[in-house]
């Protein structure tokens, strides 16, 4: 799995590039981590490359909007292919946190 | 050294229990169908092996023993086989010294013999495990009916490099166990006794010499993906425990050396043999176990444990979602005992390991029934972790129930029976109903929240099962149009119950808000279609899961057509109509 981040505006866009399963899950949540403890709270994840989420990166996503939560933030997936976003919408998840069509939807939004 | 009277070392000379001036050198395998257990045993006459296995590194380290054996004291070879399945005897056909037709006497039961000799691939099952093997000289064929036709009476046999042993076939009833037995005598040391006890293959014997008795795979013989193989009988292997199971209870024999896995305790072979005995009852008209059925199986495998991984992951990803709103409202406790329902973790492993092995296999790299056997032992592993009920009182009991029997059709394949499709007269209508209202409504009303509040128990019950279990169809624009008032066909009603869950849940998931149900005959069929549009976005069902989905209509009982097009997805399920 390949992460590649972009800042602009104070917003952080995270794409990832591969599965997420259990060997990879970690490395996301270290990656949004790294975004998050300096203080950028606008956190992207485009998923468009993404064919794969375990159970081990639901709890990543559910992770990340626990500690999104406050005025201000902001915490959202985008792109998702066919096979996340069925798992994302049959999980529940879509209720927490919000799913954008498109990078730029989501960001335009924010 | 050894390491206690029950039970022998792995690599190591010790005494042979009840056998004097014998010694014995097990080489003890951890259980895998590559390669047997081997027995290596010294008397001042002779040397035995017993069973050389399946691996040529295995066979190389017997044969550097042996050759040590030999500097020592120079004395015939005998390599008995339990029976002749590769696991047992491949590794010798890389193995010069093995392989020279007059450096040791390889000795097999004559079914096995005759299969051996002629390089015959089925009943080695070679075949199965798409393993090509050469011819193999037999030069001790036992049970023959030559002496079957003249029990009691000792035949004295001599071979090439100057052995010599006198072997003699037992009266039928003579031995108490019942089983036909015959007794080599190698000089004036210890006997050999061989028992026919086929079941697991047509020339399964055991051997048995001071009070160890070697058991080959017998303990194994009712396994999933085991039991069905060529030559594998339920009749005879009931025959066969009926008679081992007296010789094991009846003293003398201490412990038991099967053919894979540590030796055993008679008491603790007793308890297993028992165990096989009821696996085996009911295993009645099973399909042959060929590399025909390993293909099959291993395809539904495929398809099985993708729908299996994706039940795991959303139930998991629900009790998350339920954990988290909990934690929300305070209530962390409940939060974790929700979330440890599901060891995520190990079951993600565990199938990151299967798909691993899915790889493996689609590369070549492993033949279907090494798929078919590992698909197997996942699903035993998740059926220990699958606490169903608990989570059927939390989440829609429809995936618990879905998942539990994708993991119950696997079983029933793999233990060589066709899963279970039992069609009868069934009213389609009603059934729609159910489907479309169980995934409509939710299981609890807001009046069921309010009557409960005054019960701490009843209450934290109905709260989380309203979190956990969503009414899918909610907001999405589902119409049923039904041709008449009931629409009988001839299905499984479970099945097609699923099946039309699987189609909705695709729906629903992948994004379509407009979903029809359309039900109705042609010719002498009943026909339900379910279309719904999906958004672009989406890049389209996979083929694997439109795969799943036929194989699944054919176990309800009917066919599936699917049709895609530019987002437009269009299921058409048909059955007989009554």
């Amino acid at each position: 799995m390949d992460i590649t981040t972009t800042n602009c505006e104070g917003k952080t866009v995270l794409s990832i590039n591969g599965r997420i399963d259990t060997s990879t899950a970690p490395e996301l949540e270290q990656a949004i981590n790294r975004e998050i403890e300096p203080g950028n709270r606008k956190i992207l994840l485009d998923f468009s490359r993404v064919s794969y989420i375990s159970s081990g990166g639901l709890r990543v996503l559910l992770v990340t909007a626990k500690k999104l939560k406050d005025p201000g933030d902001k915490f959202g997936i985008c792109s998702l292919s066919t096979e996340v976003l069925k798992v994302i919408t049959l999980t529940g998840f879509a209720s927490i946190f919000p799913i954008y069509p498109s990078e730029g939807e989501a960001l335009a939004s924010w | 050294m050894p390491v206690g009277n029950d039970q022998l070392a792995s690599l190591t000379w010790q005494q042979v229990p009840g056998a004097a001036e014998s010694a014995i050198y097990p080489l003890i395998r951890k259980i895998d169908i590559l390669s047997s257990n081997s027995y290596l045993i010294t008397t001042p006459d002779v040397i035995i092996l017993i069973d050389p296995g399946g691996l040529s590194d295995q066979v190389e380290q017997l044969s550097r023993v042996i050759g040590e054996c030999r500097a020592e004291k120079n004395r015939p070879v005998f390599v008995f086989l339990t029976h002749a399945h590769i696991d047992h005897f491949l590794g010798v056909q890389s193995n010069p010294a093995f392989v020279h037709p007059d450096a040791f006497v390889f000795a097999v039961h004559q079914a096995g013999a005759c299969a051996l000799e002629s390089g015959d691939s089925r009943v080695t099952l070679a075949d199965l495990l798409q393993t090509p093997i050469l011819p193999l000289k037999i030069g001790l064929h036992l049970f023959t009916e030559e002496r079957a036709q003249l029990p009691g009476v000792p035949r004295a046999l001599c071979f090439p490099p100057g052995a010599e042993i006198t072997i003699v076939r037992d009266c039928a009833g003579d031995d108490p166990a019942g089983l036909p037995r015959e007794q080599i005598q190698f000089g004036s040391g210890p006997a050999l006794v061989a028992y026919h006890t086929p079941g697991h293959s047509s020339d399964s014997i055991c051997l048995r010499i001071g009070d160890l008795l070697f058991i080959g795979d017998l303990l194994f013989a009712a396994n999933p993906g085991v039991a069905g193989v060529s030559g594998w009988s339920q009749e005879a292997l009931i025959h066969s425990l009926n008679g081992v199971e007296p010789l094991i209870a009846g003293g003398g024999i201490r412990l038991v050396c099967p053919g894979h896995g540590r030796v055993i305790t008679a008491a603790d072979a007793l308890r297993m043999l028992s165990s096989v005995r009821s696996d085996a009852l009911a295993l009645a008209n099973i399909a042959e176990l060929n590399h025909e059925r390993a293909v099959m199986t291993a395809a539904f495998a495929g398809d099985c444990m993708e729908q299996v991984n994706e039940l795991f992951i959303i139930m998991a990803g629900r009790l998350q979602y339920v954990s988290y709103i909990m934690d929300e409202l305070g209530e962390s406790g409940i939060a974790e005992e929700t979330s440890a329902l599901i060891r995520s973790d190990a079951i993600d492993e565990l199938l990151e390991t299967f798909r691993n092995f899915t790889q493996e296999h689609q590369r070549g790299q492993q033949v279907p029934i090494h798929l078919v056997l590992k698909a197997g032992q996942v699903i035993a592993k998740l059926e220990r972790t699958f606490h169903r009920n608990e989570l059927a009182s939390i989440i829609d009991p429809t995936f618990v129930r879905r998942a539990a029997r994708l993991l119950s059709d696997y079983t029933t394949m793999l233990r060589g029976f066709t899963p279970p499709g039992e069609c009868s007269d069934c009213d389609l209508v009603p059934v729609i109903d159910a489907v479309v209202t169980g995934l409509s409504v939710p299981p609890f009303s807001d009046d069921d929240i309010l009557s409960s509040s005054d019960d701490d128990d009843a209450f934290s019950r109905i709260l989380l099962a309203r979190i956990g279990t969503r009414p899918l169809l909610e907001g999405v624009e589902s119409t049923v149009l039904a041709e008449g008032a009931s629409l009988r066909a001839f299905i499984d009603h479970e099945h097609f119950t699923d099946l039309l869950t699987y189609i909705l849940e695709d729906l629903i998931g992948t994004g379509a808000r407009q979903i029809e149900i359309h039900t109705g005959h042609r010719d002498k069929n009943v026909v339900v279609t379910v279309a719904g549009n999906v958004p672009s976005s989406g890049t389209g069902q996979k083929p694997r899961t439109w795969q799943f989905l036929r194989g699944l209509s054919e176990r309800a009982g009917g066919t599936l057509a699917v049709q895609e097009h530019e987002g437009f997805h269009r299921f058409e399920f048909t059955a007989m109509a009554v």
